[in-house]
């Protein structure tokens, strides 16, 4: 008897899932994942650390509010301004580091501080900038920029 | 409702009875469908009260005999597993046994005078004896670790950089361990607390590092790009769960101790972070932001080398949960949450069951007590050990600079 239920339960469930699986409109069961390439990031050497050095930023930090880690359109431009600025040295060494506020849990300041680093690093590949000559780093909230404002993105040429 | 998501509810409904004992969304989705009376569910049973055992403690012989016998008096009063019972009253074990010179030979008996152990405890400290002593009647009596040698390591900035510490159960015995240039973070213990494993920034970069507490010796785990912190042992100490991003994305690793190797075994679009074992080693519990705001997640550890690995989102119930720790048994994850605008401290049955504020105000980063009774966490600075059962807590540290990150031995 149980066997028969569980028989017809398991051929009522198949039967569902192919017709749901027809149903590629559904928003929620297609794949987040993006389409675009994530590259690896090259050896670190040749770049050096804000820690250990003064170095001066490429371009105004870039602020970000709240929690998230997307790129606003102020992000955009000063990316753009340091793509236009470095010209047609693509070659450049940056390093892009992340910092979170203060009062965030310290490992997720990390992670989302790196998470930043590496959503601009991705969009400067774009511009066609050397992935190998990008080096990202989080720091969370483990040592405060230089600035009024602590949840922000800093990119140091090297 | 839209049709084919009614559909895909039934499929959920369905699915979900067979997919019972596989637990995750399913298996959640049964629970909470099961815990309505009238649907299945059962009436939760009345725990019954429990009754502390009874233990005695016999006069130590020896020069240092009766400061042994005082001092172990304390330890097991301090761990609130036994009733010590007076010369005259009934009780289901007895101890005894000699000290000199700070050494001490403890023997236990149960209540018909057969002997449980004898051992030797040889440290230079006669404390430090006892401790082991008291540790060792209560896992062979309760089946449950003793806290009296375990230790919580923690960072703190009293130094001007973040650097590691570690202390006792009681917030005694504090001791400096990283003197990183720019300081070190993410701290945890192996389960024998014989190794730190810490995120350094010695190089101006964040690498996690393995530090042997007895022998001294300091190694670099992953040496990688990017950025590696929120280290964890598995429960054997042989694998460790770390976030690196070398990969263009900050995404978990576990990485093989003994040969030096690492999977990944994520696969996020956002920030990972705190990841923690199930005490069999066999999943992960971490906290992920894919956008919204961290949320809880649980991945299966592969067995073997390219074995499939299934990944589910935890629900809680809070939009924002970091810093999970599994509890010693399991049954339990105690979590990092907001409420009210103010951080709190949360604790939710695995895999079903309702989260509870276990403590607001400020406080966060919970970590188990070996024991499960416990937990340790911070607020405003200061460490804190919280009994879970009764609620009531003390501040075991404070004027240490500000505290953060503790990590019990488990």
């Amino acid at each position: 008897m149980l066997d028969a239920r569980s028989s017809i339960q398991h051929l009522a469930s198949s039967i569902l899932l192919l017709v749901l699986s027809s149903c590629s409109s559904l928003s929620f069961l297609t794949n987040p994942a993006s389409e675009a390439v994530v590259y690896a990031l090259g050896p670190r050497e040749g770049h050096t650390s804000p820690l250990g050095a003064d170095l001066k930023p490429a371009c105004p930090a870039l602020v970000f509010d709240g929690d998230g880690f997307k790129l606003s359109a102020a992000h955009e431009g000063a990316i753009r301004g340091v793509v236009t600025e470095l010209g047609g040295n693509k070659k450049t060494r940056l390093l892009i580091a992340g910092y979170a506020q203060p009062d965030l849990p310290h490992d997720h300041a990390r992670s989302l501080s790196e998470r930043r680093a590496q959503a601009v690093r991705q969009r400067l590949i774009e511009f066609e900038l050397d992935p190998s000559k990008i080096q990202t780093v989080g720091f969370g909230n483990d040592f405060s920029p230089s600035g009024p404002s602590s949840g922000v993105v800093v990119i140091y040429r090297q | 409702m839209n049709p084919r998501a009614l559909l895909f509810i039934l499929s959920l409904a369905i699915t979900g009875a067979q997919a019972e004992e596989r637990g995750g969304i399913f298996g959640t989705l049964k629970g909470w469908v099961g815990a309505i009376p009238g649907l299945g569910g059962k009436k939760s049973e009345e725990t019954p009260q429990k009754i502390m055992t009874r233990i005695r403690v016999t006069p130590f012989t020896g020069g240092t005999g009766a400061s042994a016998e005082a001092a172990l008096r304390k330890e097991l009063l301090a761990s609130r597993e036994f009733f010590v019972a007076g010369p005259d009253e009934k009780a289901e074990f007895t101890l005894g046994g000699s000290s000199s010179g700070g050494r001490v030979n403890g023997r236990l008996l149960d209540v018909k005078g057969k002997e449980l152990f004898q051992r030797t405890y040889a440290a230079p400290g006669l404390d430090e004896n006892l401790k082991a002593f008291a540790d060792d009647v209560i896992f062979t009596i309760t089946g449950r670790p003793g806290l009296a040698t375990s230790r919580i390591v923690f960072v703190s900035d009293r130094s001007g950089r973040r650097q590691i510490y570690i202390c006792n159960a009681e917030g005694g015995e504090v001791n400096q361990v990283t003197h990183d240039r720019h300081g070190a973070v993410s701290p945890t213990l192996s389960p024998d607390s014989s190794l730190v494993a810490f995120t350094g920034y010695s190089s101006g970069f964040p690498v996690v590092n393995l530090l042997d507490l007895h022998a001294g010796w300091e190694r670099g785990v992953t040496d990688t790009p990017g950025t590696s912190f929120g280290a964890a042992f598995s429960p054997d100490g042989t694998h460790l769960a770390v976030v690196m991003s070398f990969i263009g994305n900050p995404e978990i690793f576990v990485s093989d101790l003994n040969t030096n190797t690492a999977s990944c075994i994520s696969d996020s679009i956002g920030a990972p972070a705190s990841p923690s074992w199930h005490p069999e080693g066999k999943q992960i519990v971490f906290s992920n932001d894919d956008g919204s705001g961290p949320k809880l997640n649980i991945v299966e550890v592969p067995q073997k080398e390219g074995a499939p690995s299934r990944l589910f989102r935890w629900r809680t119930g809070y939009h924002f949960c970091t810093d999970p720790e599994w509890s010693p048994d399991g049954r339990q994850i105690a979590f990092t949450t907001r409420k009210s605008g103010e951080w709190a401290v949360a604790v939710k049955p695995y895999p079903n069951g309702g989260s509870r504020i276990i403590q607001g105000g400020g406080a966060q980063h919970p970590s188990w007590s070996p024991n499960g009774q416990f937990i340790t966490y911070v607020q405003h600075g200061g460490l804190f050990v919280h009994d879970v059962r009764s609620g009531s807590r003390r501040q075991i540290l404070k004027g240490y600079g500000r505290i953060s990150e503790p990590r019990w031995m488990r």
